[in-house]
This record gives C-alpha cells, structure tokens and sequence, in this order.
C-alpha cells in the first residue's frame, strides 16, 4: 500500500479530539424539579474529564470516520503494479520533426543528435522506434524491425539517419500523433509506453485534430523542445486575392513578423529583378501586413524574396508567371467580314480579347483549317452539305460547335449533327417587335457565367429576329438552355460524341438581336469556352503537400524545380514535395504551377509543451534526465495508478456508512438502548457459549461410547 | 402485603377524574368490608344519659325515663357526640411534585375528599382548611346536605401559593377553630419540624385530637434519580447541581432523621402519624387511620377505666 500524498496521513491525529470530547465531561444542560432541597447538599463541583470513557462504540465510530477521512486524501493505491511496471522495460517511440521551420539553425542536427541519445539510452530489451512527421508520420524504424533485429538497431539507425533531412512541409502535429498511436502493436502491449517528442513545437503547428481522439491512458509523451538561438522571423505568404479590385497584375502578399522581435526593417525584390522594382520599409513586432508585391517590370522574375531576417526558409514567395492558354477559334465564315460592323464576326473578334489565362486566336475562312481549331463558330453562312460530314467528325472527336442557325437550310446540318430526323428551322414570327429570353437554365454548366442571381437579368436582351427550331423525337440527346418568351427553343445545346454542340435560333449581331451588345455576351462566350475546358480562371496556387491540378485524361510530364523530371500515365496523381515552380507539360499545353511553404510554417514562436494537454495527452516532464526528472516521471505513474486504480471512492463510501452508522447511534444512545444492545450482545454471548458447552458435552459422550465400543471390540 | 392486591391502585384510582366519584370508590369498598370488619367505627358512640342539672335545656330531658324511674335524665345530643373533623390541606408548591404520573396535591385531595365523605356518611361533621404561606380557605366543620360537594368543589381549586408556611399556618388554625375537635393535618411536611412542633403543641393543649398525614412521593423517599443534573426547588425556585449518586446516602439518612424527628414530635405530643407514600392504596390508609383510632379509643377507654 502507497500513498500519493501521504502528508494527509497527519490527519488522523485528529482523533485525539473526539477521544478528548467523550473524555470531557459536560456539565449536564439537565433541569429537574424537586420538591425540596433542603435533604440536598450543596453541589458538588463538575470534574472536567470522566474517568471511564463512555459510548466508546460511537467513540470508536467517530474516530473510525476521521481515519477514514485521512486515509481518503492520502490516496492510497497498491504499488505491486508501478512498481512492476516500472522496472519493466520500455515501448519507446521517437517522433521527429522534419518540418521545414526545422531548417533553423541547426535544429535538424540537434533533433537527429537526441534522436541517436535515446538510441544509445535504450536497453536492449526496451523496444524502441523511429518515425518523422511533417504534414504525415513516415516510419523509420518500427517496432517490428526492432523487435527482430535489436542489436544492430544502432547500425541500421545511422544508414537510415544519414537520409533524414528537414522538408519543405508545415507541421501537423495532430495527424502524427494520432497515426503514432497505433503503431504500438501486440508486442509492446506490456511495456511501459512513451513518445518522445523531438520538435520545435511552432505556434503553426496544427494540434486541432487532437480534440477528435480520446489519448490512451497509459501512453505519455515526453516532449524535447529545439529552441533556435533566435524566434525573431518574418514570414511572407500570398494573401487572398482582392476580388472586388478587378486587378490581374497586383499580387497581395502577407507579410508578418513574430511577437517581440527585434527585427523591423525588411526588404522585398523581385529575384533577378533591377533594384528599383524592392520595396523597404518596417513592420513592427507581432504585427501582420498585406502589401502589393512590388512592380515586376519584366514581368519575368517568377520569386519574390525577403530580406531581413536571419532565417530564410520561409522568405521565398514563388508566384507562376502570367501563361495565358492559347485557344484557336475559326469562324466559318468570310474573313472579310471582319470589320464590318453588322457582321457576326466583327463581334466576335472584339468579345475574344487575351486575358491573363486565355489568349484566345480568331481565325475565319469558309474552309475548314488545316490545323484542328478548338472552337469552330458558324453563324451567317450555311455550310455546304459536302461540309456536314466534317463538321461531325469535328465535334465527336471533341470539338466544340457554336452554331447560329440563319435559315431553313440549317436543318439538314443539324440533323447530320445530332442524329435526329426530326429537326426543322423555319423564319420565326416577325410579326411582333422582339422576343426576350425567358426560362433561362442558369444551372447548367454552359451557362454557368449567370449563376450568380445578380446577372440574371435578361430583361434588356431583346430580340429582332429568330428562327423556329422545332426538334421531334429528340429523346434526350438535344436540351433547351434557354427560350424565347414564345415558348420557341432559344438556345440548344447537345453533346455529341466527345464534343459539344451549341445552336443558337438567333443570332448576336444587331440584325438579330442585341446580344453582342449587351453585357451577357462575353460571359456568354468566356463560359463556354471554360466548359470547353479552357478555364478562366487563374491558377490557384499550391502549397507544399497538395496534389498538382493535372487533367486526368491526358498524361504529363512533370519538371520539379530542382530539375527531375516524372513522366505521369493519365489519371495518375502527383504531389509536391518541395516549393518552387512545377512545369507540367501534357499533349496541349504546358503549365507551371508555383508551389510555396504552407503559411502557417512561418509562424515559429514556441508552443509550451503544457499546450498538449490542453488536448487530454498524458505529458511527462520534458527534462528527463537527472533526478529530479525521474521523481517527477515516478510521481506521475503514482498518479496513473492511483487514478486507475480509485481507492478513495471505495474509502469514501465506507466513510459514508460510518457516518450514517454513527448517525444513527448517536440518536440510538439518546435513548439509551446502548444498554439494551449490551445485554443481547451478552445473551447472544450466553448462548453462544451454552451451545458450544453442549457440542463439548456431545463430543465427550461420543468419545466415550466409542472408546467403550473399541474396548468391547478388543476383548 | 395480601391486602395490598385488594386495594385500588393508587394510579388507576387517580385516573378517575371526578374527586367526588373518586372518594366515593374508595368509601364505598371500605364500607362495604366493614360489615365484616371486627372494628366498629369512632363513631359508634353509645349515647348516655346524665342527671340534669340546673340550667339544662328541659327539651332534652327523657320524659319516657322520667315518667318510668321519676328521675330527671338528659339525652345527650348526637351533635354533640358526633366528631368534628377539620380536614387541613397543604396546598403549597412542593405538594406539586410527583413522580408516579400524579402529584402529592392530587393523592392529598383524593385523600381528604375520602376522610370527608368517610365521616359525612357516618354523620360526623367534616370542614376543610387550606394553607401555604398561610390560611387560604376555611370551611368549618357541618355535616349538611351539599357541604361536602362544598369541600370536594374546594379541594378541586388548584394551589397558587409558593411557599409553605406550616408553623404559621398551624398557629393561624388554632385561633379559627374554637371546638374541640379533630384535626386532620394533610402535608408533606417539608418544613423545619422546630417551628411546628411548637404549633403542634398549642392545638393538642387545646384539646383537638391531632392526625397528621405525612405525604411523600416515592421519588422523594427513595431519591431515584440516576442523572446529574440542576435541582429545583419548587417552592424556592432555588437551583442546585447535584449528582444523585453522590448524594443519594446523605440524603436518605438527612430524610429519615426528619421523620424520626417528626415521629418523636408526634409521640410527645400526642399527634397520631401516619406516614403515607403516595403509592400506597387509599383504603389502606384509611384502613389503618380506622384501626388507630380504635386502638386510640380503646386505650383511652381503658385508661379512664383505670382512672375511675
């Protein structure tokens, strides 16, 4: 039997007190009334203490529930199982950090130092193992592994330390941990478990998924914090892109300094950028600041770099250079129509603009090009029906078709197209003024552009002119995006083969309607071509860890920055590793993709160990060397045992019995059946005896006649 | 005691609430054994004659033995044969003790409410006197129709008084009552015997024939307290921490020396005692009054036998 804290055993010295009070005589509180007092003598004095002690059962009782009472804030626990599970060998495991805050000073040296002291401190029946986490846990050295091979644990160490080197990942503490745990198999299931915790324990460090788990009990960790010679840091990240400034060219960065530094004064350049195009100035201690990234005039220079503070790991700031994707458009049509101004292509010339992803190419001639466009556009011209065969091959092999049909004669096109007979274009009402769009299907991926309920207005758009486009038994190969407020198809879209077709009853020139003139029509456009797959939208960018966007129908080949290259199948996932810019090449175009540290890297203010049990993890003292150390780790297995084990609770319901019991002799005594408890305490004590004098007695007598019966039989 | 078991127990007899039904239940029983008992009563006087003297009432000569022997007789008047018994009652605050579930002043009234109907029945005359701190009541001895519903009426007043004044009291008796008489003296007697011994004195001088009833309750007799604790003096009020076990020896002898005394006092005085536990049947100590008496009577008819 042990005590956690055996100071509370002094308590039960308070005994003395309830001895002292039965001792203690009470001058009675009693009044009779009594004829006279004149047979009386004068009072005797009242003596303090009484010679015998008196209700020495509730005596007994109340000292009982004082001991008890002591005994419970002792804490008692057996110590058989701590202490055989102290001299118990060791489940050991080690988790480094490699994130790339480690690339600190010489963290990374340090970290692999204690990792090769712990090594050494293992005994060779303890199990010890090794694994490193970034943003995951990677095992080094398994249990397994030492469990086979112990004593070359030391050997195989080095060869398998020398490959360690810090990444360019954030740290996600919560992920290893969680993974850490499982990896105690069956065979460490009677050791006595830790986790020792090499890291710098930064403030970006993730710890949030810890709250998902409830930790072991018997598992504790000991943490090793790495502490640089200096936290003081600026950190440079891309900030969130202003999207009500409608400006491509300005790059928002956030830049921040850690709490209490002594640094202020930074510097931001462009790498290989002139010396105009920096900017200096201060940002104050603790502080967070988004700042437009200096001017790029050669628009080149693809890293931004700060300067200023003594570690560099996190002051590089990659960003992709503008790489516009080249879309070629032909309009099937005359190309001298360009710049006529009632002509459908000169709209359409001037809708097509380069953006800073799209650099789209408008060619037009009546001929189908020698090289395959990606968007062919007819409008105004019916082609010739030796044309039709073509077109169809086009859009199966997965072109995308924008037809505007002028005249009945687009028909027979349309039925080669799709396949479906039943498809004729005639003049629509010209009788009225204008036809408006109604039933508009802003859901739908081609006119994704209106999803957004603010420009959903098409009460502005009127048109003069359509053609009435009935479709019979089209089952579901041929589907209305829009209508006209006649209940006529406005806008039809089918996929054929690989390939989209778009139909158009009305056309965009001012003949038609007002649509190239109104503000739909170059989202109009821009959404189809992002349907087509020729996206709008910048690429966003990536952090250490997250998977390239690669298209998974087409294989690539991926260039890292450092210069290796991977060759990738189609639908075959890559992830980044390192920052820097990846140059993806597939059969279409080529892209690259800039790869920076994830943010919360450069926060590296240190974390208190304690921080982790805010999370409910059993910590252990992080020093455990020294003697201090070890009776501090021996005070927290008490702990554990005695937790475990909860002997208090036990003692304090029999405290809780005594009580009642006593409760209820106490209120007994008053009426002095106390006595009445002696004499059937005697009684019992009476017959106890007669009955035992009486099986006496029949012994003897059975003795006897059996004596008789031997001498009976000796004769 | 065989006679005890006959007897009414005192408790049940006090449960009874009325007095008068409870005196009756007492007379009645003893009545009724009388018949059988050897005993004939104080009271049965035999009547006699005397020779007239001048200055007799000629009403009460006996004309039938004039006529017969020409002698002059007068009849003695049974009023003036019959006893005049003054019933005197201590009403003083220690009466008010009892341990038995009744109190002295409860067994006294039952007692004089008895002796009362006894001799009404019987044709003596009986009166009531109570005292404390000094005479309360006095109703003089009659022998009337309703007297004695006067005297139970009496008797069931509860007593206000605190102190007892026995000595006074006593002295205060001797100038109301001027016929010679009985004098029935119903107390606990919890007084300094000196001062009434005197008093005691006065009234037997003056010819009353003194019976005093000296009540105690069992409590008092055998002081059967076993816890400490504070004492009050009923009369007093005064407070005293005693321990019953240390005490009780003392206590018991400074008792029995009082009675002795008492006893002593009567003897000299020719006071008939009787000391009466209030656990003992009622009908035994009137039984016992009864015998004494005719023990008394007998000796002193013997004794003026002797004399003349």
């Amino acid at each position: 039997m042990s005590w956690l804290f055996p100071i509370y055993l002094a308590g039960a010295a308070a005994i003395i007190a309830p001895i002292l009070l039965h001792l203690r005589r009470r001058p009675p509180q009693d009044r009779v009334e009594f004829s006279t007092l004149m047979f009386l003598d004068a009072s005797t004095p009242v003596p303090v203490s009484k010679r015998r002690l008196e209700n020495w059962l509730l005596l007994l009782l109340r000292c009982l529930a004082l001991i008890l009472l002591a005994l419970m804030f002792a804490r008692p626990f057996l110590q058989s199982e701590s202490a055989t599970s102290s001299s118990a060998d060791q489940a050991t495991l080690i988790l480094l950090d490699r994130s790339a805050s480690m690339r600190r000073d010489d963290l990374s040296k340090r970290g692999l130092a204690e990792v090769e002291r712990l090594f050494k401190a293992a005994k060779i029946t303890d199990r010890i193992a090794l694994a490193v986490f970034d943003r995951e846990l990677t095992p080094v050295w398994s249990f397994e592994e030492d469990r086979n091979t112990p004593a070359n644990r030391s050997a195989a160490l080095q060869s398998r330390l020398a490959m360690l080197a810090p990444t360019w990942s954030g740290t996600q503490l919560d992920r290893a941990l969680i993974a850490a745990v499982p990896s105690f198999d069956a065979s460490t299931a009677k050791l006595k478990k830790r986790i020792h915790l090499i890291t710098d324990l930064q403030e970006g460090t993730h710890l949030d998924a810890l709250r998902t788990i409830a930790w072991p009990a018997e598992l504790t960790l000991h943490v090793h914090r790495l502490d640089p010679v200096t936290n003081d840091n600026f950190a440079v990240a891309l900030a969130a892109r202003d999207e009500e400034g409608n400006a491509d060219a300005l790059i928002r960065i956030r830049l921040s300094n850690t709490r209490d530094s002594a640094l202020r004064d930074f510097t931001l350049a462009w790498d290989k950028a002139p010396q105009t195009d920096s900017i200096t100035a201060q940002i104050p201690p603790g502080a967070s600041r988004i700042l437009n990234a200096p001017p790029n005039s050669t628009n080149r220079a693809t890293t931004l770099t700060l300067t200023g503070d003594k570690y560099d790991f996190d002051n590089r700031l990659f960003i992709a250079p503008p790489q516009p994707r080249a879309v070629r458009i032909h309009f099937l049509g005359d190309e001298a129509t360009r710049d006529e101004a009632a002509a459908p292509l000169y709209y359409l010339a001037r809708a097509l603009q380069p953006t800073a992803t799209l650099a789209p190419v408008l060619t037009a001639g009546k001929a189908m090009p020698a090289q395959k466009p990606d968007v062919l556009v007819i409008s105004g011209a019916t082609p010739s029906a030796g044309m039709h065969a073509a077109l169809r091959d086009f859009v199966s092999a997965g072109g995308f078709l924008v037809e505007v049909a002028s005249s009945s004669a687009d028909a027979a096109l349309l039925q080669t197209l799709t396949g479906i007979p039943g498809i004729t274009v005639k003049d629509g009402d010209a009788n009225d003024d204008y036809r408006m769009l109604a039933d508009v299907k802003t859901e739908h991926p081609l006119l994704k552009p209106f999803g957004d309920p603010k420009l959903r207005d098409f009460t502005k758009l009127r048109f003069w002119k359509h053609r009435q486009i009935e479709v019979k038994d089209a089952g579901n190969k041929l589907e209305t995006l829009a209508s006209f407020d006649n209940g006529h198809p406005a806008i039809l879209s089918a996929r054929i083969g690989k390939g989209t077709l778009i139909v158009l009853a009305s056309g965009w020139q001012p003949s038609d309607s007002q649509l190239a003139l109104s503000t739909k029509f170059v989202p109009l456009l821009y959404g189809w071509l992002a349907a087509a797959g020729f996206s709008h939208d910048p690429a966003a960018t990536l952090l250490v860890g997250e998977d390239l966007p690669l298209d998974a129908a087409s294989a690539c080949i991926i260039t890292e920055p450092g210069g290796k290259t991977h060759s990738l199948e189609a639908g075959e996932s890559f992830t980044t590793t390192g920052i820097g810019l990846y140059k993806v090449q597939s059969a279409s175009h080529t892209q690259i993709f800039a790869v920076n540290l994830p943010p919360d890297e450069g926060r590296v203010l240190p974390l208190a160990p304690q921080k982790l049990a805010e999370y409910g993890i059993k910590l252990s003292s992080g020093a455990d060397s020294g003697a201090a150390g070890e009776s501090t780790d021996e005070r927290l297995t008490a702990t554990d045992t005695e937790q475990r084990q909860q002997s208090w609770w036990y003692i304090l319901l029999i405290l809780l019995a005594v009580l009642l019991l006593e409760t209820w002799f106490a209120g007994r005594t008053r009426q002095n059946t106390l006595a009445a408890v002696w004499e059937l305490s005697c009684l019992l004590a009476h017959r106890l005896s007669t009955a035992l004098a009486s099986t006496e007695m029949c012994w003897l007598q059975e003795n006897h006649g059996r004596k008789c019966v031997n001498d009976l039989a000796n004769r | 005691m065989s006679t005890a078991t006959s007897f009414l127990d005192p408790a049940a007899l006090m449960r009874i609430k009325s007095l008068e039904l409870r005196a009756k239940v007492v007379v009645e029983g003893l009545w009724k054994g009388m018949h059988r008992s050897p005993y004939h009563g104080f009271s049965v006087e035999f009547s006699e004659y005397r020779a007239y003297v001048q200055g007799d009432d000629p009403r009460y000569i006996d004309w039938k033995v004039l006529a017969r022997s020409d002698r002059t007789y007068i009849k003695k008047f049974e009023d003036e044969t019959n006893l005049r018994c003054q019933l005197v009652i201590d009403h003083s605050k220690s009466m008010g003790f009892g341990s038995l579930g009744y109190t002295k002043a409860d067994y006294a009234a039952t007692l004089a409410a008895t002796l009362a109907s006894f001799l009404m029945k019987q044709g003596d005359a009986a009166g009531l006197t109570t005292f404390a701190e000094g005479i309360e009541e006095h109703l003089p001895p009659r022998n009337r129709p309703g007297h004695l519903r006067r005297i139970i009426a009496e008797l069931e007043r509860p007593a206000k008084a605190a102190g007892t004044s026995l000595a006074l009291s006593v002295g205060q008796l001797a100038d109301l009552l001027r016929k010679r008489g009985m004098i029935c003296l119903i107390t606990d007697l919890l007084a300094p015997v000196e001062h009434l011994e005197k008093q005691l004195a006065l009234l037997s001088a003056m010819g009353h024939d003194l019976v005093l009833f000296h009540l105690m309750d069992r409590a008092e007799i055998d002081f059967t307290f076993e816890k400490s604790a504070h004492f009050r003096d009923a009369e007093t009020g005064a407070e005293r921490f005693i321990d019953p076990q240390l005490v009780r020896e003392n206590y018991l002898k400074r008792l029995q020396a009082h009675r002795d005394t008492i006893q002593v006092a009567a003897d000299r005085h020719n006071v008939e005692y009787h000391f009466c536990p209030t656990d003992q049947p009622l009908e035994e100590v009137l039984f016992n009054f009864l015998s004494a008496r005719q023990r008394k009577k007998a000796s002193k008819s013997a004794a003026a036998r002797v004399a003349g």
